[in-house]
């Protein structure tokens, strides 16, 4: 029954960490080294979730890098995952591709977007053509190569992306759950039309009136949960708000590389101890990561 | 154009002929990871092509009036709003095509095989146990299929890149070659145009569409070109020599465009 009063969508990290669950189709938004819903991924990978299919970004970055690392992931489904020039290739990805410990889907940026619209409109497949003439129909069996029943040309069916939990950090939201992104918001709004349910944690909670002020900015109307994360996409960056802890993202990708090169563990067991398993909260996590250390990552 | 230039270093002759490509009026990305295509299309804007839409960072500007265009690390620096005309949703990319038949874009390799063809999977035959895996396709496929035309680009030339067989065909240049291998499969870009590396341009010849090597670079020998490239190029007659930039090029390249000297580095 109804009270009478709106629902204020707004949950607290742990509540949204519990919504995740053993073998799940999570997507994670953002690009590259900007725009991660870390203080969820870091409660994926403490609360030792299993055989995830992971949906990266367009272009994921090395959170994606980070749940293969921590052995979350069964499927992983993205374009690329880099860490640009920090790391061209994800360090944990490399490692868990070349010993076939993951299952990657391969699909280029149109396939795969292709692939989230189907979803979002209730479709088996959609059509695409790049793709034709190359190998990709070979490295992804789900694709299925057709002839166009309008012009008879080669074509592939892209399959639908079901993404069962999208998890999204935007720079603010309402306590009503419109999200209000700084600057594109790359992706993310593909993955929450996939998407049976989307969270997002955000630096910052704007009151309805603000977002009233300003309509047009909002980027996803009814997000189904807001989590209150201030530098919640440390480290990478968040447009308007902070930019990237290079520092911080090399040493994790020497401790994935450790891995990669020898085979050593221990240094990436060392990094998740110290970075996701020590720190309980979000606000533990920050509190080791440094004042200091988060107050230098201005803008200019 | 004015005189050419007495000094200039390898990278910043690409980027001159780079810019040289561009026409005014198109459409062109400019990434983080590729400062000399980077600098190639500031260099055009700059000089000859003052209507150019130029895509970076996620959004859509023009740079004509901007006095020194830093460059960012990484193609997220949220910083380069600050000249923004539009903001790009990524997720827009699939229903651009018609707009990039005017467009250009860039395109690299683990290994690119003689008839433009690309691979960005990985290396190694069996997909689950790759000797090394790549980062996988990006946006290579689609571009590569439906983009006005683009431009191949390797930073650099050995016979590990620029190989007679790819493990993994990841973006189709001109397929197993010749004059219709796109139009056989209703491509609607015409395909890469120029495969640009340290040691010289090559094209590809019209009836197979096998690399041809177009120029050398100025010091560059043919034997240097050929001992580096895993597959047999066509070897024209007489091969040309890629011009120098000119002595003006150089100059907004040093105090516009490249003011860090990426381009002024070896590696």
């Amino acid at each position: 029954m109804s009270d009478g009063k709106r629902r204020e969508v707004i949950i607290s990290e742990q509540e949204a960490a519990s919504l995740l669950k053993d073998g799940m189709t999570i997507s994670i938004g953002g690009f590259l080294n900007s725009s991660h819903p870390m203080p969820l991924v870091r409660a994926i990978i403490r609360n030792r979730l299993r055989n995830l299919t992971i949906v990266g970004a367009a272009s994921a970055g090395l959170e994606t890098d980070m749940l293969i690392g921590a052995g979350c992931v069964k499927t992983v489904i993205a374009p690329m995952i880099s860490g640009e020039s920090l790391a061209p290739i994800g360090p944990s990805f490399r490692y868990f591709a070349q010993r076939g410990e993951i299952d990657v889907i391969e699909l280029d940026e149109h396939m795969y977007y292709q692939g989230l619209r189907a979803a979002a409109a209730l479709m088996p497949s959609l059509p695409w053509r790049g793709g034709i003439g190359t190998d990709y129909a070979k490295l992804n069996p789900r694709l299925k190569e057709f002839d166009d029943p309008i012009t008879g040309e080669r074509l592939l069916a892209i399959p639908a992306i079901h993404i069962d939990v999208a998890l999204i950090h935007a720079g603010a939201a309402d306590p009503f759950g419109n999200v209000q992104h700084v600057g594109t918001g790359f992706g993310d709004r593909a993955h929450h039309r996939a998407a049976d349910m989307t969270i997002v944690t955000v630096d910052k909670v704007i009151p309805n009136e603000e977002v009233r002020a300003n309509p047009y900015r909002t980027s996803i109307a009814g997000a189904d949960a807001v989590v209150r994360a201030p530098y919640g996409s440390h480290p990478f960056a968040s447009p308007g708000h902070y930019l990237e802890d290079a520092a911080h993202i090399r040493e994790y990708v020497a401790a994935a590389t450790a891995q990669l090169k020898n085979g050593d563990r221990g240094p990436l067991e060392e990094y998740f101890n110290t970075y996701v398993f020590e720190p309980k909260t979000h606000a533990e996590y920050l509190t080791r990561i440094g004042f200091e250390r988060i107050l230098s990552l201005y803008e200019v | 154009m004015s005189q050419t230039a007495m000094d200039y270093t390898t990278k910043e002759l690409m980027a001159a002929f780079i810019a040289g490509e561009i026409k005014d009026g198109e459409t062109v990305s400019v990434g983080a990871s590729l400062p000399v295509c980077r600098a190639g299309i500031l260099l055009a804007h700059l000089t000859h092509a003052p209507n150019l839409k130029v895509q970076m960072a996620f959004t859509m500007t023009n740079l004509l009036n901007v006095p020194v265009l830093e460059s960012f690390e990484f193609i997220t620096d949220w910083r380069a709003a600050r000249w923004a005309e539009f903001f790009y949703n990524h997720d827009i990319g699939p229903d651009l095509y018609k707009r990039r038949r005017q467009a250009i874009f860039f395109i690299g390799g683990l290994q690119i095989d003689a008839y433009g063809n690309t691979n960005l999977i990985g290396i190694g035959s069996d997909f689950r146990r790759l000797k090394m895996r790549g980062p996988g396709g990006v946006g290579t496929a689609s571009m590569g299929t439906n983009i006005g035309r683009y431009y191949l680009y390797v930073n650099n030339h050995n016979r590990q890149t620029l190989t007679e067989k790819l493990d993994w065909r990841s973006c189709f240049g001109f397929g197993e070659g010749g004059a219709d291998a796109r139009k056989r499969i209703n491509l609607p870009g015409s395909g890469p145009r120029f495969c640009i590396t340290p040691l010289c341009i090559f094209d590809f010849e019209e009836t197979t569409k096998r690399m041809r090597i177009k120029s050398v670079h100025p010091g560059v020998t043919l034997e240097q070109v050929l001992d580096n490239t895993g597959f047999e190029p066509v070897v024209p007659e007489r091969i040309a020599i890629t011009p120098a930039p000119s002595a003006e090029q150089v100059t907004l390249l040093r105090h516009r465009i490249d003011v860090d000297g990426v381009l002024r580095r070896s590696q």
